[in-house]
């Protein structure tokens, strides 16, 4: 039925790309753009794989269409750190425990980086709470809670 | 050994790709003309198929492919038990059974078609209750079968003469229930006919070979036919060994129609289709002396099979069993039995069966130690097997660390001084509690050989190349091999690649289950290594002139230990081995088979290299007014012979405990007339973050003589005593005992409000 | 999910004339957190989404100390979290924003699609409730505004009528010296969603409550008013067993729904026992220590 042209900016790239309107977000950054690193686990907005930047604000691209994002700015893991220029959450997550399966991981990334752009000092219950709309099965999360409390530490040049 | 990389907390060799996204995983494969598929699932627990029409679904545009139970192969699979073809024929066993499936150009589109399939059922009566189902006129779950999958008796020493030793005698029935492995990734496949025929199936497995196996045989086609690679896994605990079905119905729509198709769970048909822990009622009677001596164990147990048998029996085995080789006993009992039911079918998760006994083994001996005034961690000290010695069913310890992780744990959690403090009064009380548990490394028990074989490449660049059928589903087994390999030769461990593992180019292997990858695995990548240090060391010796034995490598440069200038880069060593008469690349095969046996028709034999031990201690609070238990603090040692990775260890043991905590707290399978009410994460909840505590996680390191460098598996022993410990401690806060996993609200409050009625009377 | 057409109206009019002569075939879409999970199960089958996401007005939060607040239907429950407007002048509205679903949905679900889901387990309408909250519906004959209570009809249902769109939620000043406490209360602590929560505006002299509203959620089909046990506390020394009398009241008034969240009994239960806290509390009463 309807499509659209929508201009959304991902990871600092504009596209200009026609959709169906039935599109969900996770789906365009994946098929349409081929960022798979965009997981999806859930149909219910609860596990939080799909996590993405939209405006700089974590939201679960399986509860976005693709054309909500039409005028924003989108960033996917892919679009975190590359190669050897990785953000400090993305090297914190390797060196601390961050990850096994990796699986969740980019949807932690993404959450812990809202988390940390409001709070940059956040404490173990902050970070807890900052990340609850994300679920990981291998880690039991210490090894991600210590990653992002690395990670802030990091980025203070502490 | 100098080792500068085993033992170190480096992080996974898959981390780079992981933190960037860029892991691929089944679900991100495409291949040009690829189709999607779907499912359609019965709806009724227990149902004749009356009649299928198909023709509306094949007649939508875009649609490929229709097919039902009666277009599949009618050879039948199964582990053990041969009963399944790819779709269901005839009549449904579960709700949620597969019936049909669709191959389209889109997902939408094959979703669509499911709708437009036509399928008239005759409800049949179901068989819910386990309990019911050795009842003579309960309905038959497989026709002209009675309802019982499995019987075991197991009775060494003289129990009834234990119990009259026992100066106490306790016993008491638990309910533990069934859990969803819940890995992140939803099952994926993707399968492939090529112009030749040959049908190559990428898929989230913890063994391709066994992947392979089960495809052959229910598509009834030779095993060489087929070629199983492994994508990147999201996780498996499990679920993903054997009984996994959706990967063998997108394998069939290949074959039907000669494009590549990709099957892709969503969370709800990874629930319906996914493959459970086995349920059990468990009954357990033990004596003791005085002095915490255990004089005797009988258990009876009934597990839920659901309506398959697959890799259940073996389940309820190791329930039966398992934990009676931790401690130094001499009379057991065992008697259990394994029924069908109108349910989904259950069998391997974590801990392998282990979990089920290991709840209701700690509760015992933590009630049974508080009678007798003893403290439960002195009750697992003065029984704990040691060193050297052989259990009641012939199990040879080479190591075992059970009782420093019960000092570990004892010690990590304040143990004597929180006990001592006095019981907490208010409307919020705390309690401490502890569990111990072990588990095998290895199990010879899918036919006479546990064994791993490893071929290893060293390029003409001095790199290497492992390749093992072994598999990584995130548990880290590709760090693990490469640490060993990269120590070995004496490369950096961003020298060694670990290829993924592929049916056509991999050794044969048993894959990733019973603990066995790092013990038996780790041993073959250690003695390939070893062989291919051998054959740099005897060419560097010719190029240099030095004996061999003169000879070492570090950090990729093989030197003489006495001719300060005699040193070759192993590139140039590497090269020399092949640019010379007879030469060649450096290609090392290794096989580890550990000395082991199989079990006899009794039960009895050594079955594994190695065994693992656990312990935990947690501190809760329980709301005695909202009935809910709060985890504060949790201790949790893993006794894992030796730690390659000590991050990597910490990993499994912190994911152990927050699995434990959820089977025991969170998660709860519900079920309105047979079928899975709950079966998403928003209904059915997993452990998040902020419903856990900071996790202590340590190591003890006992030295496996059998194993590599005296490491054993861990991980699966780290998810036993969690429930238990919980349990206890609750006991320990409120005095109410619960019995029944998991530990709801509601039980905590009626287990009060029994409390104060009992009080009054 | 199923096919459908969106359209992307500018204004609050075109959008209420969309909706006006679409009728039943389209949907209001919001954050769209609560419409797609219900779409992609294809249990929501709109043929046209109308996205209110263009409609900047609507985000829009205001105070002012004659009219109180005013909160723009799109507002999202991180706009209401971070709010200096709400966190001066109700903070128990934005403590609750704070803390309900996760960062995700708090990033994107709105307040207006919140209340127009109308979905029991969520927490925003028995705060909303307990601060006597109106609710601000256009249409294509003008606005009219009616009480929350009066707005939330049923278990998914609302007053909405079927070419209306929800404007703006007002919230009139509070009392002076009245303090709001709301708890949000999980079954366990890995719960989503509330399976019980309870809002409560007192006013007090002293140890003595001179007014008290109590609204109970997510454990009933919609929020209600527990009346009694407000009537109860108005007048008394609130004590610690006061609170808990006033707790027992407030457990028998409500008639609670029954899920796989747990049965009537169990929220009966826990609505008396939050009850008893959030009086306790709101009186600067230890209930922790209290003999269970
Ligand atoms: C994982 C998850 C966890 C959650 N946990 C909680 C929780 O703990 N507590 C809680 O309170 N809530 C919770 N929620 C629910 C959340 O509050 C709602 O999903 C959200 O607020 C809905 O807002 P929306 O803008 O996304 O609505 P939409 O999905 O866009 O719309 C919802 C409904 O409202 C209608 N609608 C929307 N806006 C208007 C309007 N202005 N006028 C008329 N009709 C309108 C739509 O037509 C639709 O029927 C959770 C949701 C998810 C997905």
């Amino acid at each position: 039925m309807s499509k659209h042209v929508i201009n959304v900016t991902v990871n600092g790239e504009a596209h200009a790309v026609e959709v169906p309107a039935k599109r969900l977000l996770a789906d365009f950054l994946r098929d349409d753009l081929l960022l798979t690193g965009t997981k999806r686990g859930c149909e219910t907005g609860t596990c939080g794989a799909c996590s993405v930047l939209i405006d700089g604000e974590v939201v679960k691209s399986c509860l976005n269409l693709a054309v909500q994002a039409d005028g924003r700015s989108v960033t996917t893991v892919e679009g975190l750190g590359q190669g050897t220029n990785l953000h400090p959450l993305q090297t914190s997550f390797m060196e601390q425990g961050g990850l096994q399966c990796g699986y969740c991981t980019p949807g932690f990334l993404m959450a812990a980086h809202d988390l940390l752009s409001r709070n940059p000092s956040p404490s173990e219950e902050e970070i807890r709470e900052g990340l609850s709309g994300n679920l990981c099965r291998c880690t039991g999360y210490q090894g991600i809670v210590d990653s992002v409390k690395n990670a802030a530490e990091k980025m203070h040049g502490r | 050994m100098n080792s500068p990389i085993v033992g170190k907390a480096v992080p996974q060799v898959t981390a780079l790709e992981k933190i960037q996204g860029r892991a691929i995983y089944t679900g991100d494969l495409k291949q040009p003309g690829m189709l999607h598929a779907k499912v359609l699932r019965g709806p009724y627990p227990h149902a004749r198929i009356v009649r299928i029409d198909t023709s509306q679904a094949v007649a939508l545009p875009g649609v490929k492919a229709v097919v039902t139970g009666a277009d599949t192969p009618t050879r039948l699979w199964g582990v053990a038990h041969k009963q399944q073809r790819i779709l269901a024929t005839g009549k449904v066993r579960f709700a949620g059974e597969e019936v049909a499936a669709v191959a389209a150009i889109s997902e939408d589109i094959a979703r669509d078609a499911l709708d437009l399939i036509e399928i008239e059922y005759e409800e049949l009566p179901a068989l819910l209750d386990p309990a019911r189902a050795l009842e003579a006129e309960a309905p038959q779950v497989h026709d002209g079968h009675d309802n019982r999958v499995k019987e075991i008796r197991i009775a060494r020493g003289d129990v009834e003469a234990g119990f009259a030793a026992a100066d106490l005698v306790h016993e008491a029935t638990y309910e533990l229930h069934s859990q969803y492995p819940g890995y992140m990734e939803p099952m994926a496949t993707l399968a492939s006919v090529d112009g030749n025929g040959r049908l190559t199936v990428w898929t989230s497995t913890q063994s391709v070979f066994l992947a392979r196996a089960r495809l052959a045989e229910a598509l009834d086609r030779p095993v060489s036919s087929i070629r199983v690679i492994q994508a990147m896994v999201g996780g498996g605990f499990g679920g993903k060994i054997v009984e996994e079905r959706s990967s063998l119905i997108a394998a069939f729509l290949a074959t039907r129609v000669n494009r590549p198709v990709r099957l892709v769970n969503n969370r709800l048909e990874d629930f319906q289709s996914g493959c459970f822990s086995v349920p059990c009622r468990l009954w357990l009677k033990m004596g003791m002396t005085k002095d915490g001596t255990i004089t005797a164990k009988d258990v009876r147990i009934l597990a839920n099979s659901g309506a398959y048998a697959g890799l259940a029996p073996e389940v309820m085995l190791v329930t039966a069993m398992r934990s009676d080789n931790m401690h130094r006993l001499e009379n057991v009992r065992s008697a259990a039995d394994l029924v069908y039911t109108n349910t989904m079918p259950r069998g391997a998760f974590r801990g392998f069966g282990g979990t089920q006994m290991a709840f209701a083994l700690n509760s015992h001996l933590s009630v049974m130690a508080d009678k007798l005034g003893l403290d439960p961690f002195e009750v697992h000290r003065r029984n704990a097997i040691r060193a050297g010695e052989t259990s009641v069913h012939g199990w040879q310890f080479g190591s075992t660390g059970l009782r420093e992780c019960l000092d570990q744990v004892q010690a990590g959690i304040g143990w004597e001084a929180k006990r001592r403090r006095p019981k907490d009064t208010g409307v919020r009380q705390r309690g401490l509690g502890m569990a111990a548990a072990m588990h095998v490394s290895g199990n010879r028990t899918l036919g006479n050989w546990d064994g791993s074989t490893v071929v290893l490449r060293v390029n003409e660049d001095g790199r290497a190349f492992i390749a093992s059928g072994e598999s990584d589903m995130g548990q880290g087994a590709n760090t693990m091999m490469a640490q060993i390999c990269a120590d070995e030769l004496g490369i950096p461990l961003s020298h060694v690649t670990v290829l993924p593992p592929d049916t056509d180019t991999s050794p044969f292997a048993l894959g990733s289950l019973a603990s066995r990858v790092t013990i038996n695995g780790g041993k073959a990548v250690l003695q390939a290594a070893q062989q291919a240090k051998t054959q740099i060391l005897d060419a560097a010796s010719g190029l240099l002139g030095c004996p061999a034995d003169d000879l070492e490598i570090d950090q990729g440069v093989v030197r003489s230990r006495t001719k300060s200038n005699a040193t070759a880069a192993l590139p140039q060593v590497c090269r020399y081995h092949v640019f010379r008469h007879g030469g060649e690349g450096i290609l090392v095969r290794a096989t580890y088979d550990p000395p082991t046996k199989m079990m006899d028709a009794d039960h009895y034999g050594n079955i594994a290299p190695g065994y693992s031990f656990a312990a935990q201690a947690v501190e809760v609070e329980v709301d005695t007014e909202t009935g809910q238990v709060t985890l504060l603090n949790s201790c949790l040692a893993d006794d894992c012979g030796k730690a390659i990775n000590p991050m990597a260890v910490h990993g499994q043991t912190n994911g152990a405990a927050v699995q434990a905590i959820g089977w025991a707290l969170y998660e709860h399978l519900q079920f309105e007339d047979g079928r899975l009410a709950n079966g998403n994460f928003a209904d059915y909840t997993m452990p998040t973050a902020d419903s856990v505590p900071h996790l202590q996680a340590s190591i003890v390191e006992s030295n496996e003589p059998n194993g590599p460098l005296g490491a054993k598996g861990a991980s699966e022993t780290a998810i036993l005593p969690g429930a238990p410990a919980i349990a206890n401690a609750i006991e320990d806060a409120i005095g109410v005992r619960i019995t029944e996993l998991p530990i709801t609200p509601e039980k905590i409050l009626a287990g009060l409000r029994a409390k104060r009625e009992g009080g009054h009377a | 999910m199923r096919d459908f057409d969106f359209l992307k109206p500018a204004t609050l009019a075109e959008a209420i004339a969309m909706r006006s002569s679409l009728g039943e075939e389209a949907c209001l879409f919001a954050g769209g957190t609560a419409l797609l999970l219900g779409m992609r199960q294809r249990l929501v089958n709109p043929k046209t989404v109308i996205a209110l996401g263009g409609l900047a007005d609507l985000r829009a939060i205001a105070f002012d100390s004659q009219h109180g607040l005013r909160v723009g239907a799109l507002a999202r429950h991180t706009d209401l979290a971070r709010s200096p407007e709400l966190r001066t002048h109700t903070p128990m509205l934005a403590h609750m924003a704070a803390r309900m679903a996760n960062p995700q949905v708090r990033n994107q679900g709105t307040l207006g699609g919140n209340l127009c889901y109308a979905d029991p387990a969520t927490d925003p309408p028995t705060a909303l409730m307990a601060l006597r909250a109106s609710v601000v519906l256009a249409g294509p004959d003008g606005e009219r505004t009616l009480a929350i209570e009066d707005f939330l009809v049923d278990y998914y249902a609302t007053a909405l009528g079927a070419s209306e769109i929800l404007k703006e939620i007002r919230v009139p000043p509070p009392a002076p010296g009245s303090r709001g406490i709301y708890v949000r209360h999980l079954r366990t602590a890995a719960e989503h969603r509330p399976v019980a929560n309870l809002a409560l505006v007192v006013e007090r002299k002293g140890a003595v409550c001179t007014r008290a509203r109590l609204v109970v959620g997510a454990a009933t089909a919609v929020p209600c008013i527990a009346a009694k046990a407000g009537e109860y506390l108005t007048g008394k020394t609130v004590t610690l067993e006061v609170a808990a009398e006033a707790g027992r009241r407030l457990a028998q008034e409500i008639t609670p729904i029954s899920d796989l969240r747990g049965d009537g009994a169990f929220r009966r239960a826990i609505v008396g026992v939050i009850a008893k806290r959030a009086v306790a509390e709101a009186f600067g009463l230890d209930w922790k220590g209290a003999q269970a």
